[in-house]
C-alpha cells in the first residue's frame, strides 16, 4: 500500500519536531528514515502508524485520507524499539493476541489461530520458543517475535522503530540482512527508523534523511552516498574532513590543491572530503596539500592516519592495511595529500 | 546486565566490624520485641486471661457482632472505592500529561498528612447539624454524621492514598508502551485494560488492596469523630473496643482488640506474600536477562 506524506507538522510545546514534511512512500518498498536523535524521524513513524496526531497535514493511505483514522482501525504493524511484549503472555500469547482481540464476527478459530501462529513462529525461526516468556529471551530473539506478533494481524505497512537499535552489533547484522530478505520475501510496505548510516545504505530501498524536522534528501542508498544534496547528508553519511576556503574563478582552493566550485566569486566555501578518497604522496605535485602524519591508528583492515595541516584543522586520511605497508609511512613524517574526490558546498 | 544486583558477598573491607554489626542488630531486635512483639503477644494473653467461654462470649455478644458487621460493611465499600479511585488516579498521572498533575499527586497524598481527628472534623463541618450541608441533609431526612454514610465517607478519606501511592510508581516505570502495541494490534480500550494493563499491576494492586483494607477495618480516630458511638448501630470494633476498655471490661475489650491483632497478622502474612512473589518474578526476569 502506498502512503503518502502531506504537508505533516508537529510541535512539542515550542520544540518543532516535524516542519511542513512531504513524502511519498511506493507500495511494497523498505524505506529508512535516517537522521540524528531529535531529528523527528521516530515522531513522523508514530503519526503514520496513528500513534501521534499531527498538527497540520495530512496522511494518505493508497491514496484515502487516513489522517483521523484510529490507531486500530490503521492496520498497520508496528515493531516497539524495546519491542514492548506483553510480558505476562508466553510467546505463542504475544503472536496471537492481535487475532484475538478481534471481533467475534471476524476471529479465527482457536485451530485457524494455532495454525496461523506456528506459520508466523517459523517464518521467523523461533516456533521452539512458544512457550517461553519474553523475559526469558535474548534481544535478538524478542526482536523477531516482535516482528511475528505485528505481522499477525497481516498489515497493510509494517512500521519499525530503530528495529536493531538495542542489539548488539553482531546480532544487529545478522538480523538486518534477515528482514531484507524477509521484505524481499513478503513485499510488505515497510518503514524503519535509525540513526546509523550503514543499517540504512544495507537494508533499505530508499534513504530518507532527516535533520532538525526537515527531510535533507531522498534517494536511493547510492544516490544519497554518492550526491548527497546538503553538506548534513555528506556528514551524516560517513566521516569527512573539511576545509574551509574561498572561491576565485570558479575554484575553491585549498593550499595548493583546486576545486570546482558553483559558488560565485570571493566567497566562502566549504570543502568536503572523504577520508578514504585522500592519496598520499611523498612527492610534491602542483595541486597537493602539504602536511606532516602526526598519528596513526590501526581499525582491523584499514589504518587511519592524522596529519596535520597548515591553517586547517587535522586532516584524517584511510588506508587500507596493505597500503599502508606498502607506503611505509612513519609518524612524523612530511607527506602531500591529494584528494580524488571533494565536494564544494557554500559556506552557510 | 541493567537492573542486575549484586549478590556477591560483601568484602571484608566495605563491611563493618562484627562488634559494630552485632550492636546495631541487637538495637533493632530489642525495639522490634519491646515495642511490637510484647504487645501483640499480651493482646491474646489478656484476652484468653478468663478462658475460651469468656473469650468468645465477648466476640458474640450483640453489641460485639453488630461492630463486627459494620466494620465489615465499611471495608466492603471503602475498599472498592479505593480501588476504582487509585487506578484511575495511577492510570492518569503514569499514562497522560496534564495540568496540574503534580498538584494531584499532592493531594493523593493529604489523608496521610492530615490527623485523622482532622478529616473527621472535616466532614462533621460538611454534613453535620450545623454544618454547611446540615439544614438541607435534615430537610430530606438524610442522616450522614452519626451513621453508617458518615463512617465510610471517614474511612473512604483515610484509606484514600492506598492503592494509588502502590500503583503510580509501578504504572510509570512500565510505560505505556504495551499498551501501545497492543493498540496497533486492534484492542479496544477495555481489551487492552484487561489483557495488558490489568494482569502487569495485578501484584501491585492486590498490595495496595490489602494495606487499605487493613487500614479501613483498623481506623479509630477519624472514625470516632463521625461516629457518636451508639452501641450497637455505629460502633466499629476498634471503637468497640475503645468503650468497653473505658468500662473496665477487659477480657471483652481484648477479645475484639485480638480481632484486629489477627486481622494485622494476616495482613502481615498476605503482604510479605505478595512481596515474596513479586520479588520472585523480578528475580527472575533479572536472571534471564543477565543470561542473555
Amino acid at each position: 500500500m502506498s502512503i503518502a506524506i502531506n504537508g505533516i507538522s508537529k510541535h512539542f510545546g515550542n520544540f518543532v519536531a516535524l516542519d511542513n514534511l512531504q513524502l511519498d512512500i511506493a507500495s511494497g518498498e523498505l524505506l529508512a528514515l535516517l537522521g540524528p536523535s531529535g531529528c523527528g524521524k521516530t515522531t513522523l513513524l508514530r503519526i503514520i502508524a496513528g500513534l501521534e496526531t499531527p498538527d497540520q497535514g495530512q496522511i494518505l493511505f493508497h491514496g484515502e485520507d487516513a489522517t483521523d483514522t484510529h490507531v486500530r482501525e490503521r492496520q498497520v504493524g508496528f515493531v516497539f524499539q524495546h519491542y514492548a511484549l506483553f510480558r505476562h503472555m508466553t510467546v505463542f500469547e504475544n503472536v496471537a493476541f492481535g487475532l484475538r482481540v478481534r471481533p467475534k464476527k471476524t476471529r479465527p478459530s482457536e485451530t485457524e489461530i494455532k495454525r496461523k501462529v506456528h506459520e508466523l513462529l517459523s517464518l521467523v525461526q523461533l516456533d521452539w520458543l512458544a512457550d517461553r516468556y519474553p523475559a526469558q529471551l535474548s534481544g535478538g530473539q524478542r526482536q523477531r517475535i516482535a516482528l511475528a506478533r505485528a505481522l499477525a494481524v497481516e498489515p497493510k505497512v509494517l512500521l519499525l522503530d530503530e528495529p536493531f537499535g538495542a542489539l548488539d552489533t553482531k546480532v544487529r547484522k545478522e538480523l538486518r540482512r534477515w528482514l531484507r530478505r524477509l521484505h524481499d520475501e513478503m513485499h510488505i510496505t515497510s518503514v524503519f527508523v535509525t540513526h546509523d548510516q550503514e543499517e540504512a545504505l544495507e537494508v533499505a530501498d530508499r534513504v530518507v534523511v532527516m535533520n532538525k524536522g526537515k527531510i535533507e534528501q531522498i534517494g536511493t542508498p547510492e544516490q544519497v552516498y554518492d550526491a548527497p544534496a546538503t553538506p548534513f547528508v555528506y556528514q551524516f553519511l560517513g566521516d569527512v574532513n573539511l576545509f574551509h576556503s574561498r572561491v576565485h574563478d570558479g575554484w575553491a582552493e585549498v593550499g595548493a590543491a583546486r576545486f570546482a566550485a558553483e559558488a560565485g566569486d570571493s566567497d566562502k566555501a566549504v570543502v568536503y572530503v572523504r577520508p578514504h578518497e585522500i592519496e598520499l604522496s611523498r612527492v610534491a605535485t602542483e595541486k597537493a596539500i602539504a602536511g606532516v602524519i602526526s598519528h596513526s591508528r590501526l581499525l582491523g583492515a584499514t589504518v587511519r592516519l592524522e596529519v596535520d595541516v597548515k591553517d586547517a584543522e587535522v586532516v584524517e586520511v584511510e588506508l587500507t592495511r596493505e597500503r599502508y605497508q606498502e607506503g611505509g609511512w612513519q609518524v612524523g613524517e612530511a607527506v602531500w595529500l591529494n584528494p580524488r574526490e571533494a565536494r564544494v558546498y557554500p559556506a552557510a | 546486565m541493567a537492573g542486575g544486583v549484586n549478590n556477591a558477598p560483601r568484602s571484608i573491607v566495605t563491611t563493618e566490624t562484627r562488634p559494630v554489626r552485632i550492636v546495631l542488630t541487637g538495637i533493632a531486635l530489642a525495639f522490634i520485641g519491646l515495642f511490637l512483639v510484647v504487645p501483640l503477644v499480651s493482646v491474646f494473653i489478656e484476652a484468653f486471661r478468663q478462658g475460651w467461654h469468656l473469650y468468645l462470649a465477648a466476640l458474640v455478644e450483640p453489641d460485639a457482632l453488630s461492630a463486627i458487621k459494620l466494620t465489615l460493611i465499611t471495608a466492603a465499600i471503602a475498599v472498592p472505592l479505593n480501588l476504582v479511585f487509585g487506578l484511575s488516579a495511577a492510570w492518569a498521572i503514569a499514562k497522560f500529561e496534564f495540568r496540574g498533575k503534580s498538584m494531584l499527586i499532592t493531594l493523593i497524598d493529604l489523608p496521610f498528612a492530615v490527623s485523622p481527628v482532622v478529616a473527621g472534623l472535616i466532614y462533621v463541618l460538611l454534613f453535620g447539624a450545623q454544618g454547611w450541608w446540615g439544614p438541607w441533609l435534615a430537610d430530606h431526612d438524610i442522616k450522614i454524621i452519626f451513621a453508617v454514610p458518615g463512617i465510610v465517607l471517614a474511612t473512604v478519606f483515610v484509606t484514600f492514598p492506598f492503592v494509588a501511592r502502590e500503583l503510580i510508581p509501578l504504572m510509570e516505570a512500565q510505560g505505556s508502551d504495551e499498551e501501545q502495541a497492543a493498540m496497533v494490534l486492534g484492542a479496544t480500550g477495555w481489551q487492552m485494560f484487561w489483557r495488558v494493563t490489568l494482569p502487569n499491576i495485578k501484584w501491585g494492586l492486590l498490595y495496595g488492596v490489602i494495606l487499605a483494607n487493613a487500614r479501613a477495618m483498623g481506623e479509630f480516630g477519624a472514625v470516632s469523630v463521625v461516629s457518636g458511638h451508639v452501641r450497637g448501630e455505629t460502633n466499629t470494633i476498634p471503637l468497640h473496643v475503645e468503650i468497653l476498655y473505658n468500662e473496665y471490661n477487659f477480657v471483652a475489650a481484648f477479645a475484639c482488640a485480638s480481632l484486629l491483632a489477627l486481622l494485622a497478622l494476616v495482613t502481615l502474612a498476605l503482604k510479605s506474600w505478595v512481596e515474596w512473589r513479586t520479588e520472585r518474578l523480578a528475580a527472575e526476569d533479572r536472571r534471564h536477562a543477565t543470561e542473555e
